[in-house]
């Protein structure tokens, strides 16, 4: 057969995020239903059901309040820190009850590393920030390799490499998030959450870690909580989008999923009116 | 909420619509110059078309600075890209009108076949009818109307095919041969005014349901 004469695969794709069945075909990292969490007996988040998939940026939106960072807390049980929080519900990290008696918490945060809105490194150097997570660990091999795999990674090795021992407190805040990342990428963890990463951080380091998300999204799976909504845009694949709903009789408030979908579909065609009155700026 | 990007969202709209009512003056204008063969309304279409292209302009402009400054999404997203689409569609309305009002013009000194002229009267009016409910359905989110179009849109075909027809029969006399092969060029331009019309429509369909689908398949 002739080659046709119109070659169409000429034709440039766009880059954008996985579609949802691209998504869904892959391993579930996180299987959460029917999740609530309360403190001190309020309840803060309701009814929350969704899939996280390995390989892959999720991304929380929604106004102050909904719940989000609340949600993203429970997937290393870092509500447990917190004096009168109470999960209710399941959370499977790979088919295993995250919540269940014999889980060692502490293991689960090495598997399931975190990276804070306000960057928070230790007044150590460099290199002993990165070092000290395997080091507490007793993980082997050479420290000096280690330490740079996790610079690389987090786009930091180039400008630090030749002040390994000076003060971390003495870079930039976007470089400081930054050693964060490689901070919880030393320990070789399996999920990076991220809690409004690039909220303190100015349009260049915010451009660099949303660079460095999509990078790091062919090894970790990352799920990020963000306030801002053109971030979600372009990093995550899947967004889900968390509101406040108010009891009529009480006036109490708590959170509450409204929609979980590709990116794409949340951002152009979304299907729930609050969605829609929120990602156009109407609501919240 | 969003006070300032609703009003920047009306305005552009309320320009789109404006731009519309002003070539469906050009639309009238060309179908009173056929009807009449009146050169000097031919002139009036011609000059027009400036007051036209200047309204896209400035709708492109405008839409350039919404996509920019307010970076929309969803619904908003869709209807100013809708607003663009539809924009050029009009603005091509008017290009149309003034390539009918020069054929006339170059046609003039030749002797006219009424049976022509009449077919492309009813193919103009056709099109007037045909913008006025891609408009309309445009305004009122109306799916079901800016469907519609479509089969208005055959009628304008089949009128088209009339005057090739008719044209084809001028074979042995040259210069109604001349003057046949310039309405039928008319003929095609009205025809590409009925075919953004049902563009229109389909930006219409679009816009509301966030689904691109041609109405029919022309490429077949």
């Amino acid at each position: 057969m002739e080659a046709p004469r119109i070659d169409s695969g000429r034709i440039a794709e766009v880059s954008h995020g996985l579609d949802r069945s691209e998504v869904e075909r892959r391993e579930k990292v996180f299987s959460v239903s029917d999740l609530s969490v309360a403190y001190h007996g309020n309840v803060a988040l309701d009814g929350v059901a969704l899939d996280v998939h390995k390989n892959t940026v999720t991304a929380f939106i929604g106004p102050s309040g909904c719940g989000k960072s609340t949600f993203i807390r429970c997937f290393n049980r870092m509500n447990d820190l917190i004096p009168g929080a109470k999960v209710a519900g399941t959370v499977l990290y790979h088919g295993q009850d995250l919540y269940a008696r014999d889980v060692d918490a502490v293991e689960i945060r090495r598997r399931i590393g975190m990276v804070f809105q306000k960057p928070n490194p230790f007044p150590k150097s460099i290199y002993d920030n990165i070092a000290f997570g395997p080091r507490v660990l007793g993980m082997r091999g050479s420290m000096d390799d280690r330490v740079e795999q996790a610079l690389r990674q987090a786009a930091l090795w180039d400008e630090v490499k030749d002040r390994l021992k000076d003060g971390a407190l003495g870079l930039s805040g976007g470089q400081q998030q930054r050693l964060c990342i490689a901070r919880a990428l030393a320990v070789n963890p399996d999920v990076i959450l991220m809690d409004e990463p690039a909220s303190a951080l100015d349009p260049i380091s915010t451009t660099r870690i949303e660079d460095l998300m999509h990078e790091l999204k062919r090894d970790y799976t990352i799920v990020i909580v963000t306030h801002n909504m053109q971030q979600a845009a372009r990093v995550a694949d899947m967004t889900a989008f968390f509101s406040v709903l108010v009891d009529d009789e009480g006036g109490r408030r708590h959170g509450i999923l409204v929609e979980y979908d590709s990116t794409t579909k949340i951002f152009t065609t979304p299907s729930d009116k609050r969605t829609e009155d929120y990602v156009t700026g109407r609501f919240g | 909420m969003r006070v300032e990007f609703q009003g920047e969202l009306d305005a552009l709209e309320a320009g789109f619509q404006e731009t519309g009512e002003i070539v469906l003056r050009s639309i009238r204008g060309v179908v009173d110059a056929l009807r009449t063969q009146d050169v000097e309304l031919c002139d009036e279409v011609i000059a027009f078309d400036d007051e036209i292209d200047d309204r896209y302009h400035a709708l492109e402009k405008q839409i350039e600075l919404v996509l920019a400054r307010q970076t929309p999404v969803a619904g908003d997203l869709r209807l100013v890209l809708a607003l663009l689409h539809s924009g050029l569609h009009v603005e091509r309305m008017g290009d149309q009108c003034v390539t009918i009002a020069k054929l006339t013009k170059l046609s003039s000194h030749l002797d006219t076949k009424q049976t022509v002229i009449e077919s492309l009267v009813d193919m103009g009016d056709r099109c007037e009818e045909m913008v006025k409910v891609s408009l309309d359905a445009f305004a009122n989110r109306d799916v079901e109307r800016a469907r519609g179009l479509h089969g208005l849109d055959e009628l304008v075909d089949r009128a088209n095919r009339q005057v090739f027809g008719e044209v084809l029969g001028y074979v042995n006399d040259p210069e109604a041969l001349e003057w046949g092969m310039r309405q039928i060029t008319a003929a095609r331009c009205f025809e590409r005014i009925g075919d953004n019309a049902v563009d229109i429509g389909e930006q219409t369909a679009f816009l509301v349901t966030g689904e691109f689908a041609e109405f029919t398949d022309a490429s077949h």
